[in-house]
């Protein structure tokens, strides 16, 4: 599903994202990837996406190679994943059913099969009462759960999720992980970064990885409480 | 199995969607662009205009040839016949002296009388030739031949400043003609560009979403189109009420003019306005969307 060898990546002004990351990660895994502010976690998920490319060594995502040339490959991976980002990227203007129907408009899906999918995902967020309003006119917490939408009802094979307890409170936060973790389907992988090394206490399932300085190490649920 | 038009109401929702964004900047860009095709309905009808009356004056354009006034009838008959059958020459026929004579009455007028100080008629018969006007020289290189023939009005002058004017015409309609087609073009894509540039943030989701860069170009393009067309609109209408109100008015005031009837020019300068503009449209637009790449 996920594997990188001895990947590096340096940003054009010199600053080092990531150093010589060995990582596998397989097929329906949850992956908690934890770490203070700047330590990479951040560079991790944008070269999954394909936003950056490797600097040295060689990553491939859902059999895919992420390189420069690889657009239409990194494009097809991208179709493939429900990405949650830090600052939703819901678009302005248009409804929540709307926001969450457009992020699968261009897959090839009927249309009444968007339209079913849109619905049951934002039920399943508990905003489907909200569905005709304007992603504007939303809280903070109402926008984060339009997103969460958006990513499930593409069905994907990978849920990424960039820091989505960042500024929940603590109940709220292990509820947003509770959220995540009952929406996963069997064979989804789910990769959510976080810095609140706290909230994994609370859960049960998933592993973690643990970023610092660009290196990428598997922790044990005793190491992340420590 | 795929429906290619399954978006079709998403992208003209979209398209609407860029246009009321930037909602008083596009409305001056449908206006610049109607007015730009208004200038150029307006040289198109001019052009329209002066092919037309020069393709009446290149039918009136003649040259008169003076023959041996000794020749018989059957040889003056040879002459007219072998005349008549050079290629370029549209007809040929004898004036005979009081023709000539009368013809002069009518060009004098009031001052006629001058003609009575003549004891005989001054005037020679000739030979009255009507010739396409480009094949003037190869008629006259033909005539040489001729050995009947003492002389050759063959108004070079005037056809020759008849050719530049024509020459003048048509190079200056076409500068004109691609001046307005390359700024419309360059107004387009400007739009479109500045319509990508306001929606940067939604086509960077998209982008992250995986969209396809048709998908999310085309509403970019739509719009693009349609100022162009509703552009092309506005010009047709002005240019239409210009016709209907002004056009009639010169033509009664110049009957002496061989101006065609303002009828006869709409449907060729909507056609070409319908046309030109979903043209310019689609080039403006693609030119837009390939300078952000």
């Amino acid at each position: 599903m996920i594997k990188a060898e001895d990947v590096s990546l340096v940003y054009p002004d010199g600053t080092v994202g990531l150093k010589d990351v060995e990582l596998h990660i397989e097929k329906g895994e949850f992956v908690y990837i934890i770490g203070p502010s700047g330590s990479g976690k951040t560079s991790f998920l944008k070269l999954l996406m394909g936003i950056e490319y490797p600097s040295s060594g060689s990553m491939q995502v859902l059999g895919q190679a992420i390189h420069k040339d690889e657009e239409k490959g990194i494009r097809n991976i991208r179709q493939q994943m429900g990405p949650v980002f830090q600052d939703f990227k819901l678009i302005r203007g248009r409804t929540a059913l709307e926001n969450v129907v457009l992020g699968m408009r261009f897959l090839n899906l009927p249309k009444a099969e968007i339209y079913f999918r849109a619905e049951e995902a934002l039920q399943r967020v508990g905003l489907k009462h909200k569905k005709s309003s304007y992603v504007e006119t939303l809280s903070w917490g109402q926008g984060q759960r339009v997103a969460i939408a958006r990513a499930i009802a593409r069905k994907p094979t990978m849920i990424i999720a960039d820091e989505p307890t960042g500024n929940l409170d603590f109940d709220n936060a292990v509820n947003m992980l509770d959220l995540l973790t009952s929406l996963k389907e069997k064979d989804t992988t789910v990769i959510i970064t976080t810095h609140a090394t706290h909230l994994i206490d609370e859960l049960d399932e998933g592993r973690i990885l643990y970023v610092d300085n660009g290196n990428i190490d598997n922790l044990s649920r005793e190491g992340a409480a420590l | 199995m795929r429906n290619p038009f399954k978006n079709t109401a998403y992208y003209i929702k979209e398209a609407k969607t860029i246009f009321k964004v930037d909602l008083s900047s596009n409305i001056l860009s449908i206006l610049s662009i109607g007015l730009i095709f208004f200038i150029l309905t307006l040289i198109l009808t001019g052009w329209l205009i002066s092919n037309n009356i020069v393709e009446i004056i290149e039918k009136e354009t003649e040259i008169s040839i003076y023959y041996n006034e000794g020749l018989e009838k059957d040889s003056l008959d040879n002459l007219l016949t072998k005349i008549g059958n050079i290629q370029g020459i549209r007809d040929a026929k004898i004036v005979s002296e009081d023709e000539s004579y009368d013809r002069m009455v009518d060009i004098l007028g009031m001052e006629a009388k001058i003609l009575n100080h003549f004891e005989n008629n001054p005037f020679s018969s000739f030979i009255e030739v009507k010739i396409e006007m480009e094949s003037l020289d190869h008629i006259l290189n033909e005539l040489e031949y001729f050995q009947d023939i003492d002389y050759i009005r063959d108004n070079r002058q005037v056809i020759d400043r008849l050719q530049g004017i024509i020459s003048i015409i048509e190079v200056l309609g076409l500068i004109l003609f691609l001046a307005i087609g390359i700024c419309t073009m360059i107004i387009i894509s400007h739009i479109i560009r500045q319509g990508i540039y306001n929606n940067r943030d939604e086509i960077y989701t998209l982008k992250l979403l995986g969209a396809p860069d048709g998908f999310i170009q085309l509403p970019f393009f739509m719009e693009g189109l349609f100022l162009t067309i509703i552009g092309g609109g506005i010009a047709g209408v002005l240019w239409f009420i210009l016709i209907k109100l002004g056009y009639g008015n010169i033509y009664n005031l110049l009957p002496f003019m061989p101006l065609p009837h303002g009828d006869e020019f709409v449907w060729p300068v909507i056609t070409f306005l319908t046309i030109f503009s979903t043209f310019v449209g689609i080039i403006g637009s693609r030119f837009g969307l390939k300078s952000i790449k």
